[in-house]
């Protein structure tokens, strides 16, 4: 019988009580606090103002240099979940710990302010590799350390193949998480395709008109649940399954019936050993965007069937903003906190039911609902899709 | 299981005309932004051609795990030069999805209908990582088989010609099943892969 794999440890920093703690942030989410407000892009000299959910670093006790944000918001997600698993000193004798790192920008400002074109020759620190081999190097990580890009869907795909590490038996256990900072990299492309919203982000409405930027770092600590059983580790959850899919379809748009995204669900539910209908909860990737809502639902539908209309599903993303690397740790994080306080955040900002999004979305105000299993799910440019499954021990 | 390589390629980008000759006329009429998006669609062709593999796949069967070290930056740079230069104006639609590395393995998964499992990891030189990623997939049964490899900047090489100034870029895939399902297909086994090594 294949070993299982638990999750022993969160953390992470959003523009929702970024430093507050996990209590404070999931109260403040399920009440439907909304962060997402009209800003100024971090470099960009123009006079435009976007929507966005910026981490305030002045929240933080001690001063913090803002060009250092990226990798401040990492190491502090990474030593919160690491201390919340109790992996230091004596609990890590013997043990082999890896890491793996989801991001797509990994750009600092100082760093794009003095790009020059080297051609072939790129400055460590530039390298989107170079944040997990810090990470690797600063806490005497001594397993694998990899870093994953798959767009939107990095976090969560890092999640995957943390786990499938641990499955192979080359880490007792992994830190996986992902990281992103509001980038003028994101912000241009997307105002290019005109998918960001002018008003509120509104998941799964029928007048919903795009996505808002967010930022974030987010870190689950997974172990094998014999070596977690054998440190007496805090459970949060077991992971069931992970799947990715490719649409193989178009660079930028959704396969339009939301084949990889359906495959995706199946295959991480064959795993899982589950039927549709023993699903609690679905975390949305639900960015607020016309086709991807549509293209999700869809997805939901034809991997589901008739369990769908059944399942709440909820998109976080309409309070924190799409914060991409981050993005799927955060949900994945959700998703757990859902198993363990039997709350489900609410997808805000709902007004009007969109005929062909007809499944419960859990509209404005958190649900109290016993969730045994969740779904969390994400999408990304190049036709990314991966499924990520939780359960109760 | 035995993960065995029963497919190589290896590409540089100054021989890019002479790979897509190989290619069919559906890819030879592909439109590319960039040289290092069509290095990786030509080098993943040859792979599936070297395996046996008809194109296009259309099937789940196949993974594509790609990792990719800082050639990425160079389309980053253009990107973001021209937003500097001209502000908002200056966002390329065309080039910005290529600003995220995985646009690369997109590529190719759109170019030969792969719709298998699409992973893209930045590595710093080597793929050695990739490979044992995509043979813990293959031994894990979360994939069939695996296309595995990377693309890295030649550094000891700046451009193809004197005339023409451009990095040059290698690209390496290799194509991995179990040994029992290469037996079936009756292909060629060039190796047994162990842990990422061959």
């Amino acid at each position: 019988m294949r070993e299982r794999v638990c999750v022993t440890g969160i953390g992470m920093i959003t523009p929702i009580k970024p430093f507050q703690g996990m209590d404070e942030f999931w109260n403040a989410l399920c009440s439907g606090e909304d962060v997402i407000k009209k800003m100024k892009p971090p470099m960009l000299k123009h006079d435009k103002e976007w929507l966005m959910a910026s981490i305030d670093l002045s929240d933080f006790p001690n001063p913090v240099n803002p060009e250092d944000k990226l990798q401040f918001l990492v190491e502090k997600a990474f030593t919160m979940a690491r201390d919340d698993a109790h992996l230091q000193g004596d609990q890590t004798t013997g043990l082999s710990l890896g890491t793996v790192l989801g991001n797509v920008l990994c750009k600092e400002k100082r760093l794009m302010e003095q790009k020059t074109y080297h051609r072939g020759y790129c400055l460590e620190k530039e390298s989107l590799s170079y944040i997990t081999s810090h990470l690797v190097s600063k806490y005497k990580v001594n397993g694998p350390g990899i870093t994953v890009s798959t767009a939107c869907a990095s976090g969560t795909d890092a999640i995957g193949v943390a786990a499938r590490k641990i499955l192979a038996g080359k880490a007792d256990c992994m830190i996986a998480g992902g990281v992103d900072v509001l980038s003028d990299f994101a912000i241009t492309g997307f105002h290019a395709f005109q998918a960001i919203t002018e008003e509120k982000v509104r998941p799964f409405d029928k007048n919903r008109s795009g996505l808002a930027f967010g930022e974030g770092a987010a870190f689950v600590v997974l172990e094998s649940e014999r070596c977690a059983v054998q440190r007496k580790a805090k459970i949060y959850g077991s992971f069931l399954g992970y799947a990715s899919r490719a649409d193989a379809h178009h660079m930028t748009g959704p396969h339009k019936e939301g084949r990889g995204l359906a495959h995706a669900i199946t295959q991480a539910l064959l795993q899982a050993n589950l039927k549709p209908d023993e699903i609690d909860y679905i975390n949305a990737h639900g960015t607020g965007t016309v086709y991807n809502d549509l293209m999700e639902t869809k997805a939901i539908k034809k991997a589901l069937g008739n369990a769908a209309y059944d399942i709440p599903i909820s998109s976080t993303k309409s309070m924190l903003g799409h914060s991409f690397g981050a993005a799927g740790v955060i949900e994945a994080i959700c998703c757990l906190l859902s198993m363990n306080t039997g709350t489900i955040p609410p997808t805000i900002n709902f007004q009007e039911r969109d005929p062909a999004c007809d499944l419960d979305y859990v509209p404005n105000v958190a649900r109290k609902h016993r969730v045994k299993v969740a779904l969390s799910l994400s999408a990304g440019f190049g036709g990314q899709n991966s499924a990520l499954v939780f359960g109760e021990l | 299981m035995t993960p065995v390589i029963t497919g190589l390629s290896k590409l540089v980008s100054c021989d890019l005309d002479k790979g897509i000759s190989h290619m069919n006329e559906q890819i030879r009429h592909m439109r590319f932004v960039h040289d290092l998006e069509k290095l990786v669609v030509i080098a993943v062709g040859l792979v599936l051609y070297d395996a046996g593999m008809t194109s296009p796949v259309g099937k789940e069967d196949i993974g594509l795990y790609v990792g990719v070290d800082n050639a990425i930056e160079d389309i980053k740079s253009e990107y973001f030069n021209n937003i500097l230069s001209e502000g908002i104006l200056g966002a390329s639609p065309l080039l910005f999805p290529f600003t995220s590395p995985n646009a690369l393995t997109a590529q190719a998964t759109i170019a030969f209908d792969i719709r298998g499992e699409s992973i893209t990891l930045p590595i710093q030189r080597s793929s050695k990582d990739v490979i044992e990623y995509a043979t813990d997939c293959i031994i894990g049964r979360y994939t069939k088989m695996a296309i595995a490899g990377g693309i890295t900047t030649d550094r000891s090489q700046t451009s193809c010609s004197e005339t023409i100034k451009a990095p040059v870029y290698t690209a390496e895939f290799f194509f991995l099943e179990d040994r029992k399902s290469a037996m079936e297909r009756g292909v060629k086994v060039y190796h047994r892969v162990m842990d990422g090594s061959i």
